[in-house]
């Protein structure tokens, strides 16, 4: 089986959460959002007006201020203790936010949580 | 919360267009294996998984996904890794949802004529959109395939994609194929949906005051029917029209569909009694109370 990432929005991060309970064993997601902060090893993304996510990046991700990314990556605590964020593996620039209608986006994760069977296995 | 996505509500009126023109159940009928799948000509939008579940109900068979063979398939993903090789190249496409092989065969004969496929024929010119690119967006059209235990995607096409709002409606636009083929066309509340379809057959027997009130869409509570024949009614009641209603052949030509369909759909629906005819038995009207 290959690993699935689902896709999501920040207030379903807590769910993916290695100490939440369930049946789920993979914790990599995907998640879009505009960057719009950046820190050296970490950046904040925010999420259509679903809020922001910290992310926990890595040597040679590349993030560019301003722009739309899909992130790749795995809920983690923050080292902070200020909550969850997560841990980059991959990301792809999808250019300027202008160019992406994010409603479609919100669409698409309902869709996809509300249709197991064709997306992603419990 | 985690509970809290699971439950589905049964509204998805929207996106219903990606289905049109097959029935469900019409695709099990030819039991025959060698009988080659000329008929069953689709092109179905899925996700990775679909494929990866694809059910092949005996050796050599066709696929089926949600018991509706498949023809051509496509889907978009993260291409993870290409590998050229002399007589192919192989892309590994991951959409989130699994991973599967995209084996597209370089065929020298159609260097010059296939502007398609530009990864097949790297001398050919570009197309606007550039070339696939290693952990860029591809969409890939082409057949489910096997090889020993393996499955993998002979394609056709592999052309990279560029905008992610083609990335979010290919997964919707798979959402709605499955609903489809799951729960039956949208509009009718599909029969298939449980008790949308025995609301709408209350209402036959009813008074039918709530017909006129699906504004735009077909009305709320038609009964189960053919999704011909859900068109057929709403040409009818759209289409501007004398008391005499519309012809067949009219409807046939309005709606590019063949005449024995829109025959087949207009004896559906006067047997459902929800059209009648006027001049003669080829000429429908709306039957309104």
């Amino acid at each position: 089986m290959s690993l699935q990432t689902p896709r999501i929005l920040p207030s379903h991060l807590h769910a993916f959460h290695p100490s939440s309970t369930g049946p789920r064993t993979s914790h990599t997601v995907r998640i879009l959002g505009t960057v719009t902060a950046l820190r050296g090893d970490t950046a904040t993304m925010t999420c259509g007006n679903h809020g922001d996510v910290t992310l926990i990046l890595k040597p040679d991700s590349h993030l560019q201020m301003g722009k739309l990314v899909e992130i790749i990556g795995k809920v983690a605590d923050l080292d902070n203790g200020s909550g969850v964020g997560i841990r980059v593996l991959g990301s792809t620039d999808w250019g300027s936010p202008a160019d992406c209608d994010y409603k479609i986006y919100e669409h698409v994760v309902n869709a996809t949580h509300k249709l197991k069977p064709i997306f992603y296995d419990e | 919360m985690d509970g809290g996505y699971n439950n589905y509500s049964s509204t998805y009126g929207g996106g219903g267009g990606g289905g049109g023109g097959f029935m469900p159940g019409e695709m099990n009928n030819s039991p025959s294996g060698g009988k080659s799948d000329y008929a069953n000509q689709t092109l179905r939008p899925i996700t990775i998984k679909q494929a990866l579940d694809a059910i092949q109900p005996y050796p050599e068979a066709p696929y089926q996904i949600d018991s509706a063979e498949i023809s051509s398939i496509c889907f978009i993903g993260q291409v993870r890794n290409i590998s050229s090789q002399s007589t192919n190249v192989t892309y590994k496409i991951d959409d989130g949802t699994g991973e599967i092989e995209a084996k597209q065969w370089i065929d020298s004969m159609t260097a010059d004529s296939m502007d398609t496929d530009d990864a097949a024929n790297p001398k050919a010119t570009r197309g606007r959109d550039g070339k696939v690119e290693l952990n860029g967006y591809a969409k890939v059209f082409g057949k489910l395939k096997s090889f020993g235990n393996k499955r993998f995607v002979g394609a056709h096409c592999v052309r990279p994609v560029k905008n992610l709002d083609e990335v979010h409606c290919h997964l919707l636009e798979a959402s709605a194929v499955h609903l489809f083929f799951t729960r039956g066309a949208p509009g009718a509340g599909a029969g298939a949906g449980g008790g949308g379809g025995v609301k709408g057959d209350a209402a036959m027997g009813g008074t039918g005051d709530e017909y006129g009130a699906g504004a735009g869409g077909v009305g709320k509570n038609l009964p189960a029917m053919s999704p011909v024949a859900k068109r057929v009614y709403q040409l009818l009641r759209t289409e501007p029209q004398s008391n005499e209603g519309l012809h067949a052949q009219l409807i046939a030509a309005k709606l590019s569909l063949p005449m024995p369909d829109v025959a087949r759909a207009g004896d559906e629906l006067l047997t459902a009694g929800v059209i009648f005819s006027t001049v003669d038995e080829q000429t429908w009207a709306i039957l309104e109370f």
